[in-house]
């Protein structure tokens, strides 16, 4: 019967739920779905992690290639993030070129990284205006169950945290670059920007972490991102129902929460891999 | 090859393999929500995963309907992190269209498709690591799927290959070995039935070797489809056995 309800009115059966303030998978409105964190798995690239949230998977791989530096920031190396949504995630995605949603998801990625500071372009700097490194952030879900930009960012940060490079010395005869493939350094991470996404239904009911589903029915979505000195870096709301300044503050404070959680855990996961 | 021995005098090659020896095989069914059957696979360092969609009614294209059975539709992608140098074109190139059509063709004859008229089904496959045997890892996961999803099939397929290196035949042929140069034959198989559905070699072999290559091919296959089939009812079992728990 409930099966039935559910697919002929789906928004009232939503409703429902939420008038008893739990919703259809049993969590509490501000409850976030179980995140599982595997680091390092993608030996052919430079880092990468695979984290889940909930049903939700997104595999991040980076590959780091040397190139030149632009004429105009000589000292500055690149982070060049793509998302991709394939149609192997979700019956939703057909195959062609990258979906609208796709191309939205990448742009906020590449908002994060270049607000956060998450990575310090002049790190990847290694011989001014000559040579500097370019770090190519794949990220690819593979299950899609709502909130992918969640889980990108914890898939990005985490194999961020897991790059290896090589170290690049310039032979002073020939002037072409020799990597020390013996020598493998860490990228030095700068901030740690965690993302949290709440949806709103009904232009009421306010609730994290949205599903597949939820996000269907949600009359609209806002994504905080915080860094760890209690930074808002990024603020991602696409329309939808307006918020009031309190309600803002609200989720503010819950992502900031969140931010830690998530900050532990890859942590915690980073020091249980041996290198 | 200049200062790489492909095979030890011992007779042991770079892995430690011996020259019959598959690589470890690991395999996960049902790992997703979204799809109606999945599959990862893991042919040692190798890892590939399978999606399948459908049957469904048949997308873009009315024109492709075919009236009398199901229409495959395969698509083949490589993760741009998945190879040593970094791929800028994950899919759409040449090879992974070649590859992308091999699949089609292969899932085309061992899928019964003439249960499903006027409809499609969707095989994706990712490869996420990739050191030899792409489309072996791909299709045995493709098989896998495909068995998840409930979609009847004639037998399984199971791919291997098998390399002809330093006057002897080796089984299941890894990246360093693949770009040894040496000729190499891929072949998939319908185990039980003995029937091969695709085989395919791309340089040159002398005519009296290709027996001996093939039969360990075949052979690789059937090891390949012994590891599936354990995996498959070890899947149904412990599904079961939640079913009838709760």
């Amino acid at each position: 019967m409930a099966a039935d309800f559910k697919t002929a009115q789906p928004v009232e059966y939503y409703r429902r739920f939420l008038k008893e303030d739990v919703r259809p998978d049993g969590r509490e409105l501000g409850e976030i779905r179980h995140t599982t964190l595997n680091i390092g798995s993608i030996t052919t690239a430079e880092g990468s992690a695979l984290v889940k949230l909930g049903n939700t998977t997104v595999i991040c791989g980076i590959k780091a290639e040397l190139c030149n530096p632009t004429a105009e920031e000589p000292k500055k190396g690149f982070v060049v993030p793509n998302v991709d949504l394939p149609p192997l995630c979700s019956p939703r995605f057909r195959p062609g070129p990258p979906s609208e949603q796709a191309q939205v998801v990448s742009q906020l990625m590449a908002d994060i990284i270049e607000n956060s500071g998450v990575v310090a372009l002049e790190d990847l700097c290694i011989v001014e205006g000559k040579l500097c490194w370019v770090l190519y952030c794949d990220m690819m879900c593979l299950d899609y169950d709502g909130n992918v930009v969640d889980t990108c960012v914890i898939s990005l940060l985490a194999a961020l945290k897991n790059v290896l490079l090589p170290e690049v010395t310039v032979n002073e005869e020939t002037g072409s670059p020799v990597t020390d493939v013996e020598k493998k350094l860490p990228l030095n991470i700068r901030k740690c920007p965690v993302a949290t996404t709440f949806g709103v239904f009904d232009d009421h009911y306010l609730f994290t972490d949205p599903t597949n589903e939820e996000e269907c029915l949600a009359t609209g979505v806002l994504t905080v991102v915080t860094t760890e000195d209690n930074k808002i870096c990024c603020m991602h709301k696409p329309g939808g129902t307006a918020l009031s300044e309190s309600r803002l503050q609200d989720c503010i404070n819950r992502a900031l929460t969140r931010a830690e959680e998530v900050r532990k855990l890859i942590d915690e996961t980073i020091n249980s891999v041996e290198r | 090859m200049a200062g790489l021995e492909i095979i030890s005098d011992q007779g042991y090659r770079i892995d430690g393999r011996r020259s019959s020896e598959l690589r470890k095989v690991c395999a996960r069914m049902g790992v997703f929500t979204q799809a109606d059957g999945s599959a990862y696979i893991e042919q040692g360092n190798t890892k590939a995963l399978a999606t399948v969609y459908g049957p469904h009614e048949v997308r873009k294209g009315r024109g492709k309907i075919q009236h009398d059975r199901a229409v495959v539709n395969c698509q083949f992608s490589m993760a741009t992190f998945s190879t040593g140098e970094r791929k800028s074109r994950p899919k759409g190139d040449r090879r992974s269209q070649e590859m992308s059509m091999h699949l089609r063709q292969t899932f085309e004859a061992v899928i019964v498709t003439e249960l499903f008229p006027r409809s499609q089904i969707d095989i994706y496959v990712q490869i996420l690591q990739a050191d030899g045997g792409n489309y072996c890892a791909c299709v045995n996961a493709a098989t896998l799927a495909v068995i998840d999803a409930g979609i009847p099939m004639k037998d399984y397929v199971c791919a291997c290959t098998a390399g002809f290196i330093q006057d002897s035949p080796l089984l299941d042929i890894s990246y360093v070995e693949e770009s040894a140069g040496a000729p190499f034959l891929t072949v998939a198989m319908m185990p039980k039935s003995e029937q091969i559905v695709l085989l395919e070699m791309n340089s040159r072999l002398h005519a009296d070797n290709m027996e001996k290559v093939l039969d360990l091919a075949t052979q690789g296959c059937k090891d390949v489809f012994a590891v599936l089939d354990r995996h498959v009812r070890d899947h149904v079992s412990e599904s079961h056995a939640l079913m009838t728990a709760s």
